[in-house]
């Protein structure tokens, strides 16, 4: 394989998986919400994108409708489970992923069914040169980012935020002190599903082909093991999560070619997360870049008045 | 005239009748207080007046206007507040984060303010953070504005949520056991800092077992025992009652020494 492509590969994979980690920073990170149906919301969008380019909406039509298909669904998923104790979030979300990816492989009219389905590349223009059709991709992906991590930075320093981080540490007191709880958490369901989808549509016209065994429940976890590692709460570290991850990822799968191990690697490679994940929780529970504070003018002011005082 | 009038209010958990046609009246610009032994409903009626459990039966009527069924957060809308028992602070924010979460119709809130109306909400952060700097003055919290709310000791964060009740400037604020946990010169310190905040106009309801300071600025006090309310009257009239004794000052001497 050409290395410039296989370079190019990686990073789209790391863009695509930090849109998933920062959706997840969104909703567990920065609110609590544990939701393990990440790959749903990231399926419902590939699907959206896939039938809409084959209907022949132009890309940004085909993003608009996966963030939405996946932002609907995220609401009415979640809703029912939000007044419901934190567990069954997690509960609803993990079985909702399943359910849907079972509908999809037994609907065969649907698309595709088991033997997957083609995505029209929306850079058929480049198709001559593939490295082209890399770095478009490539581009389109780190706009995206760059777009989804600006918003969600102001969000989580602004009053918006502080709401959200109250949410995760006491939820019962958010109400009490007068924020609307079921509101918030619904919103960021539904905000942080359309930011999956989004990642979703720009996965499957990536790779052109999608199948339902794309997008097991090991997606889902792949996105907490970054987000973990990276930092919960801090938007940085998602992203930070999302590159280690990813390259970690690939780096080991470029070195079982090259060693001898008593195991099978493959396996090795889920024991090495799994050490990984056990390793952060226990030296380093925070995550590599801590999470820190609210930063508003009220912060800053006060700390002047501290520093002069 | 009453600001706050429960009537005839009820709550069973589970065959226990926690609170039993509870009726009491809150008078407007009072400090009236709560008190009975443990167990006998005091925290749980004031759940039920902020929402935070449902009553089986009865009304509870705030300025006028019906409170039963409200969440939570629209009943702080009326003009309420409540500081917990048990501090419920937000741990891992700043102790200033937890004072400005508490302010009331912030811009920034919303969503599409938070990301479009970035001046209008970062002036009154400016004017929040004034706020709660006087608060936590008051409070003497100041030194740790900076620091997580985890980082606050017992007393301290005890104070911390009495300052978020604060910041939200209510007409009537719930206090559960505001001076419990504090040292006996803080406790007195609290409820003079309340009653300045009273004859500023505040409403306060609080349930207390530090009777040597509640009576001395209380206006008026509800007995409560086995989820009834026995006796009510002025503070001179409850401690002549020997009902009081045998309910409640009795069953707490008998507490301690156990």
């Amino acid at each position: 394989m050409d290395p410039v492509i296989y370079v190019l590969d990686t990073f789209v994979f790391v863009g695509i998986f930090a849109l998933l980690s920062l959706s997840l920073n969104l909703e567990y990170g920065l609110t609590g919400l544990g939701n393990f149906g990440k790959v749903a919301f990231f399926m419902a969008g590939a699907y959206t994108w896939t039938l809409l380019s084959r209907a022949g909406v132009p890309f940004l039509g085909c993003l608009a409708g996966a963030a939405l298909m996946a932002g609907v669904l995220g609401g009415l998923v979640t809703f029912p489970a939000l007044r419901l104790r934190e567990d069954y979030l997690a509960i609803v979300t993990l079985s909702f992923g399943e359910i849907m990816r079972l509908i999809v492989k037994a609907e065969k009219g649907l698309a595709g069914g088991v033997w997957g389905i083609t995505v029209p590349s929306a850079f058929a223009g480049l198709a001559a040169t593939p490295r082209l059709v890399a770095g478009a991709n490539l581009l389109a992906v780190c706009a995206t980012v760059a777009l989804v991590f600006a918003f969600l930075q102001l969000l989580a320093h602004s009053p918006y935020g502080r709401v959200l981080r109250g949410i995760r540490e006491d939820d019962v007191a958010a109400a009490a002190v007068g924020k609307n709880v079921v509101l918030y958490k619904a919103q960021v369901l539904v905000l942080g599903s359309a930011i999956a989808g989004v990642a979703g549509g720009l996965f499957a016209q990536y790779v052109r082909f999608i199948d339902p065994y794309m997008f097991l429940p090991t997606v889902t976890f792949f996105v907490w093991i970054m987000l973990i590692v990276g930092g919960p709460g801090n938007n940085w570290g998602a992203l930070l999560g999302a590159l280690v991850v990813e390259l970690m990822n690939r780096g080991t799968r470029i070195a079982k070619d090259y060693l001898q191990l008593a195991v099978d690697p493959n396996n090795m490679q889920f024991i090495m997360f799994g050490l990984l994940i056990i390793l952060i929780l226990f030296y380093r529970p925070e995550g590599l870049l801590r999470e820190g504070p609210v930063k508003t003018a009220a912060r800053g002011k006060v700390s002047r008045w501290l520093s002069s005082s | 005239m009453a600001l706050l009038v429960l009537t005839n209010v009820s709550k069973n958990f589970g065959g226990l009748q926690v609170v039993s046609r509870a009726s009491l009246e809150v008078p407007e610009g009072s400090l009236t207080g709560l008190v009975g032994p443990n167990g006998s409903g005091k925290s749980t009626l004031f759940h039920l007046i902020f929402g935070l459990v449902r009553p089986d039966g009865g009304s509870i009527v705030f300025r006028g206007r019906p409170l039963q069924g409200l969440a939570p957060h629209a009943v702080y809308g009326q003009g309420l507040a409540f500081a917990f028992q048990l501090p419920r602070l937000f741990f891992r924010l700043s102790v200033l984060d937890n004072l400005l979460f508490a302010a009331r119709q912030q811009a920034g809130e919303t969503m599409a303010r938070a990301l479009f109306s970035r001046r209008w909400w970062q002036r009154q952060e400016e004017a929040l953070a004034e706020k709660a700097f006087a608060v936590m003055e008051l409070l003497g919290l100041t030194r740790m504005a900076l620091e997580p709310a985890a980082k606050l000791s017992g007393g301290q964060r005890k104070l911390l949520e009495i300052g978020r009740a604060l910041m939200a400037d209510p007409v009537l604020m719930l206090l559960d056991e505001p001076a419990a946990g504090v040292n006996p010169v803080l406790a007195r310190q609290i409820y003079e800092t309340l009653d300045r905040l009273r004859r500023r106009g505040l409403t306060l309801f609080v349930i207390e077992h530090r009777l040597e300071v509640l009576f001395d600025f209380a206006d008026r006090i509800y007995l409560m025992d086995a989820g009834r309310i026995v006796l009510s009257g002025r503070p001179q009239e409850v401690l002549a009652d020997p009902l009081f004794y045998d309910t409640y000052v009795g069953a707490v001497t008998v507490n301690d020494t156990a």
